[in-house]
C-alpha cells in the first residue's frame, strides 16, 4: 500500500457516499438542470480518478516496499495526543468558559506533548491562558463564552 | 489622468490618522502571523475580522489587506533564520536563505528579502492601480455563459499550477467541489448531504476548513518531529549586503517581480508558484546553476520579490471580479461581504473611494513593511525564540479562537478539528491541499453559472458558443486540459520507462 493508492481509496469511498447520496436529489432537466446534477458528476468523477489510482498507483523506485510500522505509530503520538486534548478543549469550551477551558488544555499539552514539569506546565497555562483571554477578550473584542466563571 | 487623480483621492483617503493606525496594525499583525509557522495570512485575516466591525468598510479593508502582504515579508524571517517556512510562500527561500545564515550572511538575506519585497510589492500596485479598473469593466459585459468559462479556466488551472501531476491534483479538486455543494442548493434551496443537520445548512464554512487544512494540518505535521528548533542570531550591523550582493540581486528582483504579478493573477496556490517559478528560472538563468542551494543570493532576492508581487496581482481578479484567488482573498470577501461590500465589476466604479484608499494604503503599508523588516526585524526574530513547544498550542489557540470568533459555534470548531486531521493525513500523502479548499471556494460559482446559462438558454448548449468571450475561454480550457493530459501522461510513460531501466 503506497501514498496514491491509500489517496485512491478515500477518494473512492467519497465518491461512492457522494453517488448514494446524490442519486436521491432531484437532477432537474436540461432546461432547469436541478441540484443533484452537479453532485452526481463528481462522485462520478471521483470514483473513476480512485479507482484509477487504486489498479494503476504503483510504487516510485526508492520507496520502500512496506512501511515501517513502528516508526508511523512513533511519529503518529504526538500528533494524536494534540487531536485528542484539542477535541476535549473544545467540547467542553462553551461548558466551561474560555479561560478554564484554555488554561486547563495548555496545562495538559504543557505537561503532556511538551513535557515540561508540573509547575512549569502550570506557570505556563496560567500565564498564557489569562493572557490569550484578556488579548482575544478585551483588546479583539471576541464574544468569549464565559463558563463558570462571571468574567 | 484619471487615474492619477484618482490616486490622489485615495491618498486623501488613507493619509487620515485612522487609516494610517489601521495600515500599520494590519502590517504588523501580518508580519507577526507570517513569523509564525503555521499561522500565516488566513488565520490572521480571520482573528481580525470581529475587530473591524467599529470600524467603516475603507478601514477594514485596509487593515485586512496589510494582513495578507504583511504575512509575506514576515514569512521569509524564520526561513532564512531557521530554515522553516513561517508561510507556505517562504518554502523555497529556505534553500538558499538558510544556507546564507551558516555562512554568517543571514542579515543580508534578510535585507535583500525585505528590499525585493518592497520592489515587488511596489510594482504589483502599480499592475494592480492599471489593470484592475480595465478589468472590472471589461468583466460588466460578462453573463452566466462567460462566468461559467472564466471558472472551467480557473479549475483548469488549479488542476494544473499544483506541486503534483495533473491526474493526482484533479481528485482533490473534485473533493473540493463536493464539499461545497454540502448545504442549501443557492437556486432550488434544496438542501444536500445535511443529514437533518441544521448546523450545515449554510454550508461546512470556508473559514473552518482553511484554517483546519493549512493551520492545524500544519502544526499536527510539525508536531511530529523534535520539539527542539535552532534560532541563528541576526546582529543589525549585519545587516547590510556587499555592493557584489546588491548587484546580483537586481537582476532576480525585477524579474519577480513581472513574474510574481502575472502568476498572482492566476487562481490556485499563486504566492507559493510565483516563489517557485522564480527560483527555478534564476537557477537556469545563472553562470553556475549547481551553486544554487548553497547560499546564492539570487535564490532570495527572486522568490521574496515574486511572492510579494504576487498579492498585487492576486488582489485584481478579486476586487475586479469577485473570484478570490486564494484561501486569504477568500476570507478578505467574507470580512467585505459582512461590511456591505461586494468586490466585482461594480465595485470599483460604485465605491472609487474605497478601491483608491485602499491602492494608496498598499503603498503607505509597503514602506511601513520595509521599516518593519530591517530596522526592527529583531522584534520580531525575539517571537521566534519562544520555544517551539511553547509556541504550537499558541498557534491552536489562535485558529480556535479564529475560527470561533466568526459565528461563535462549536461546530465549526468540530470542523476545523476534522479538516486539520484531513490536513495533516493528505499532507503525509503528499497531496496539494491549496486546489482542495481552492475548489472548494469557487465550486459552488461554477454550478451556479452554469446552471443559469442552461436555464437561459432554455436547456441549449450552444449558449456557450454563440456567446463570443465565453467561446473565447472555453477553447483555451480545452488547448490547456489537452496539453495537462499529454503532459501528465508523457511523464506516466517516462516513469514506466525508467522503471523498466532500472529492473533490466
Amino acid at each position: 500500500m503506497n501514498k496514491e493508492r491509500a489517496g485512491s481509496l478515500f477518494f473512492l469511498f467519497t465518491g461512492i457516499y457522494g453517488f448514494v447520496l446524490a442519486i436521491q436529489l432531484p437532477l432537474g432537466r436540461l432546461n432547469e438542470p436541478g441540484p443533484g446534477i452537479l453532485p452526481l458528476c463528481l462522485s462520478i468523477l471521483l470514483c473513476i480518478s480512485g479507482l484509477s489510482w487504486l489498479i494503476l498507483g504503483k510504487r516510485k523506485s526508492g520507496e520502500e516496499a512496506s512501511p515501517d510500522l513502528h516508526a508511523i505509530i512513533k511519529n503518529l503520538a504526538t500528533p494524536l495526543q494534540i487531536v485528542v486534548l484539542s477535541a476535549a478543549f473544545i467540547l467542553t469550551f462553551t461548558l466551561l468558559g474560555y479561560l478554564v477551558a484554555s488554561t486547563l488544555y495548555l496545562f495538559l499539552t504543557f505537561l503532556w506533548v511538551s513535557r515540561f514539569k508540573i509547575w512549569v506546565a502550570i506557570g505556563l497555562a496560567v500565564g498564557i491562558g489569562v493572557g490569550s483571554w484578556y488579548f482575544f477578550g478585551k483588546v479583539l473584542a471576541v464574544q468569549l463564552p464565559k463558563g463558570l466563571l462571571p468574567l | 489622468m484619471d487615474v492619477l487623480n484618482h490616486l490622489l483621492n485615495g491618498f486623501h483617503t488613507a493619509l487620515s490618522f485612522h487609516n494610517i493606525y489601521l495600515c500599520f496594525i494590519g502590517c504588523l499583525w501580518g508580519t507577526i502571523v507570517g513569523v509564525l509557522p503555521g499561522v500565516g495570512p488566513l488565520i490572521g485575516i480571520t482573528l481580525l475580522i470581529p475587530a473591524t466591525f467599529q470600524f467603516d468598510a475603507t478601514g477594514a479593508i485596509i487593515m485586512l489587506t496589510g494582513i495578507y502582504y504583511g504575512a509575506m515579508y514576515g514569512g521569509s524571517t524564520t526561513s532564512i533564520l531557521m530554515n522553516i517556512p513561517g508561510e507556505s510562500a517562504s518554502i523555497v527561500t529556505c534553500l538558499d536563505g538558510y544556507q546564507m545564515t551558516l555562512k554568517g550572511r543571514g542579515g543580508a538575506a534578510l535585507f535583500i528579502s525585505a528590499w525585493g519585497s518592497w520592489v515587488g510589492g511596489t510594482l504589483s500596485i502599480i499592475g494592480l492601480m492599471l489593470l484592475a479598473p480595465i478589468l472590472a469593466d471589461f468583466a460588466m459585459k460578462f453573463g452566466p455563459p462567460e462566468m461559467f468559462a472564466v471558472f472551467l479556466i480557473a479549475f483548469i488551472l488549479i488542476g494544473s499550477l499544483g506541486r503534483n501531476s495533473f491526474f493526482k491534483t484533479m481528485p482533490t479538486v473534485f473533493m473540493g467541489m463536493l464539499i461545497g455543494t454540502i448545504g442549501m442548493d443557492p437556486l432550488t434551496g434544496v438542501l444536500r448531504f445535511t443529514h437533518g443537520s441544521k448546523d450545515i445548512y449554510d454550508g461546512l464554512g470556508i473559514l473552518p476548513v482553511a484554517m483546519g487544512t493549512f493551520g492545524i494540518g500544519e502544526v499536527l505535521s510539525s508536531t511530529e518531529g523534535s520539539l527542539i528548533r535552532i534560532i541563528h542570531k541576526v546582529k543589525f550591523s549585519e545587516l547590510l549586503p556587499t555592493r557584489k550582493e546588491l548587484r546580483a540581486s537586481l537582476g532576480p528582483i525585477l524579474r519577480g517581480s513581472g513574474l510574481g504579478f502575472v502568476i498572482g493573477l492566476l487562481p490556485g496556490a499563486a504566492h507559493i508558484l510565483a516563489s517557485f517559478v522564480s527560483y527555478m528560472g534564476e537557477k537556469r538563468l545563472a553562470k553556475n546553476p549547481e551553486e544554487f542551494g548553497t547560499g546564492r543570493i539570487e535564490g532570495v532576492a527572486g522568490p521574496e520579490t515574486a511572492n510579494n508581487a504576487a498579492t498585487g496581482g492576486a488582489m485584481i481578479p478579486f476586487l475586479g471580479m469577485g473570484i478570490p484567488t486564494g484561501p486569504a482573498p477568500a476570507v478578505m470577501m467574507i470580512a467585505l461581504l459582512i461590511h456591505g461590500v461586494q468586490p466585482g465589476p461594480l465595485f470599483i466604479s460604485q465605491q472609487p473611494d474605497i478601491f483608491w484608499g485602499l491602492v494608496a494604503s498598499m503603498y503607505l503599508g509597503n514602506v511601513i513593511l520595509i521599516i518593519l523588516n530591517l530596522p526592527f526585524v529583531g522584534i520580531f526574530v525575539n517571537i521566534l525564540r519562544v520555544p517551539f513547544r511553547i509556541l504550537f498550542p499558541i498557534i491552536l489557540l489562535i485558529c480556535i479562537v479564529g475560527t470561533y470568533s466568526v459565528n461563535l459555534s462549536t461546530f465549526d470548531l468540530a470542523v476545523l478539528l476534522c479538516f486539520g486531521v484531513f490536513g495533516y493525513v493528505f499532507r503525509k500523502l503528499d497531496y496539494d491541499l491549496a486546489p482542495f479548499v481552492l475548489a472548494m471556494i469557487l465550486g459552488p460559482s461554477i454550478e451556479v453559472a452554469f446552471r443559469q446559462s442552461l436555464m437561459g438558454s432554455g436547456g441549449s448548449f450552444s449558449i456557450f458558443w454563440q456567446k463570443p468571450i465565453a467561446l473565447v475561454l472555453i477553447l483555451l480550457s480545452c488547448l490547456m486540459l489537452i496539453w495537462n493530459v499529454f503532459r501528465a501522461l508523457r511523464l506516466t510513460r517516462a516513469s514506466w520507462e525508467k522503471a523498466l531501466e532500472l529492473s533490466e
